[in-house]
């Protein structure tokens, strides 16, 4: 792993923490009207980010945003991982006509968008955030499918695990002193891949409208919000979208193998 | 010896093409009885919902007539059955045919998808080879640039700074929509670049151009991020400086080792990587329609969605699902033709 990445590893950390502080503290109420009066008034010291059009402290709306955003995305993840995991586990052990099975599905699965996956789930479902996290995490199954398929199966086949067997490790042996410090760099790289896929697809997902309440502080919400005053208010549009990026960039530069 | 050669590699295509079909009619089955079964499992009745008095009676007479008071099972045959046949019913909502209206859509979010496509193509291409080329810093941070930007940026958020500059400041295009109302609109396939191709109006294809350049420019974004991060990471094969130092010295031009034959030795990774995204390509259709107000299926489906319009659901979903599979297939059978090291169930990628 490079110093850059390691720093930008660091970085992630950070504002990934950051934004998650934002779910228990904003300085101001992100949902209160309390500045009716200054609505659209641009930064100030007071107001870092400004007060949006409903006249609600602009910067504590971000923060929670963000907040919001990276805690969906981190739930969708763990789905995600769960069942991809559980099928893998199926496919690996189980009898072999579902060998054959889970391996064309995943292959039907794949060519499905992730945002028809959310239309189809919210014919059934309401529009709302646990929708939204459900969509995201089935939908990119077939990403931590195969993934992890191809892992377990280097990992079967390597000597090292062979030569631990050999020598009478036993399962928890293996698993805590051979399998685990191999896994563990590609795991992690894994994961922040398809939490970045999480976070863009969860903001593009209710940047469409699907996360039910249309005031739910998420950044893709926040910013069709504020898409009516693009042209009244630049700034409004504009920061929600840079700290997404900001937070996706940090995500990828700090990935240690590239998938 | 070629002959032989030649009619193996036709029999390999023709197994791959088969088991393409045979997936093709599996995908059909599945995402039929999926979508059918998400569709059947809402709670209530989507004709109650439309009627503004839901007389039990007229309910009852409606739901008749659209065949929703049949066995699940029958419902389901008759779904599948009507969709081939391209018979797919009425919107709730507008009361037109839902054909009708996919024919008026679709084109648009194609129109849109396959210029955005072709325009990230070339441009990954370009950013690429010219890094690979020049062998200069600033290339190369174009090309990393690209990629990082293609796969960091918010897609719906980039269409709004694509508003502000292309519109807002400079007003070379318009915020939004499909065509100038001024003008008259091409009729035809629905494809405006051809109708007005064929209807020899200059006016009209500059006025199409120019409403897609901003919807094209942000969505093409992706693919270009793609195929320019593919072919840096073959760029980087030791074997491939060795074929092109073999080329060199059998006195081949640069232009010809790089535009013929290195392209061609990758141009099977770059039809993968281009087919297999097209799904999210699509999805990234849906958000750009969202940001431009274009008249496509991105938006017409999330308002049948949130509406419920049964017909509309059932039907442009399969669609879609089956046209996203039908290009990655056709993909994978172009790579299968250009480079035949290319074979189905490699497991190193499954």
């Amino acid at each position: 792993m490079s110093r850059f990445s390691t720093i930008f590893e660091y970085a992630t950390c950070s504002a990934l923490g950051l934004s998650l502080i934002g779910l228990f503290y904003t300085p101001y109420n992100p949902m209160e009207q309390d500045f009716r009066n200054l609505a659209f008034s641009s930064a100030s010291f007071s107001h870092w980010f400004g007060i949006d059009g409903l006249g609600r402290d602009f910067g504590s709306r971000l923060w929670r945003g963000a907040g919001n955003t990276v805690a969906m995305a981190l739930i969708a993840l763990s789905l995600n991982f769960t069942i991809a995991s559980v099928l893998l586990f199926i496919e690996q052990s189980g009898p072999r006509l579902l060998r054959r099975i889970i391996p064309l599905g995943i292959g039907i699965w794949v060519a499905v968008p992730v945002i028809l996956i959310g239309l189809v789930i919210m014919v059934f479902l309401k529009p709302s955030v646990g929708t939204l996290i459900i969509a995201v995490s089935l939908g990119n199954v077939p990403l931590a499918f195969r993934q992890l398929r191809i892992l377990w199966i280097e990992q079967r086949n390597a000597l090292y695990v062979l030569a631990t067997e050999i020598l009478g490790g036993g399962r928890r042996h293996l698993l805590a002193y051979t399998l685990w410090p191999n896994l563990r760099p590609d795991l992690l790289g894994l994961a922040k891949l398809i939490l970045a896929i999480c976070v863009l697809e969860l903001s593009g997902l209710a940047f469409l409208g699907l996360i039910g309440d249309p005031d739910f502080p998420e950044l893709g919400a926040i910013l069709k919000q504020n898409q009516a005053y693009l042209f009244r208010n630049p700034m409004l549009v504009a920061w929600p979208g840079l700290i997404l990026s900001t937070l996706l960039l940090l995500v990828h530069l700090s990935k240690s193998r590239s998938y | 010896m070629i002959a032989a050669k030649q009619e193996h590699k036709l029999k390999a295509f023709l197994i791959e093409l088969l088991h393409k079909g045979w997936v093709l009619l599996l995908v059909f089955f599945i995402a039929s009885a999926v979508i059918f079964t998400a569709v059947n499992l809402v709670p209530g009745d989507p004709v109650s919902l439309r009627l503004k008095n839901p007389d039990p009676e007229r309910v009852a007479a409606i739901r008749a007539e659209l065949g929703l008071d049949e066995p699940l099972i029958n419902q389901y045959l008759h779904y599948i059955t009507s969709f081939v046949r391209g018979n797919w019913g009425d919107s709730l909502i507008t009361g037109q045919t839902v054909r009708e209206e996919i024919s008026e859509y679709f084109p648009a979010t194609l129109e849109l998808a396959f210029v955005a496509l072709f325009l990230g193509v070339i441009l990954g291409l370009g950013a690429a080879f010219s890094a690979q080329w020049f062998k200069s810093g600033l290339w190369r941070n174009i090309a990393l640039g690209l990629g990082a930007l293609g796969l960091t940026v918010p897609i719906f958020w980039l269409g709004f700074l694509f508003i502000v500059v292309g519109s807002l400041w400079l007003g070379w295009f318009p915020s939004g929509g499909r065509f100038d109302f001024t003008l008259p609109i091409p009729q035809g396939s629905g494809f405006l670049i051809f109708d007005s191709l064929a209807a020899g109006r200059l006016d009209m294809l500059g006025a199409t151009f120019q409403y897609l350049a901003l919807p094209v420019c942000c969505l093409s974004l992706y693919p270009a991020a793609l195929v320019c991060g593919v072919l840096q990471a073959r760029f980087a094969d030791p074997r491939l400086h060795t074929l092109v130092r073999a080329l060199r010295a059998k006195g081949l031009s640069e232009w010809r080792i790089w535009l013929i034959h290195v392209l061609r030795l990758l141009s099977a990774a770059v039809i993968t990587v281009v087919g297999t995204n097209f799904g999210a390509l699509l999805g990234g259709a849906v958000l750009t329609e969202s940001v431009f107000s274009w008249p496509g299926m991105g938006r017409y489906l999330v308002e049948a969605v949130l509406n419920r319009d049964l017909f509309v659901v059932e039907n442009s979903l399969l669609l879609i699902i089956l046209l996203a599979y039908l290009i990655i297939s056709t993909a994978d059978l172009l790579a299968f033709f250009s480079n035949p090291t290319v074979r189905r169930h490699s497991d190193s990628t499954s």
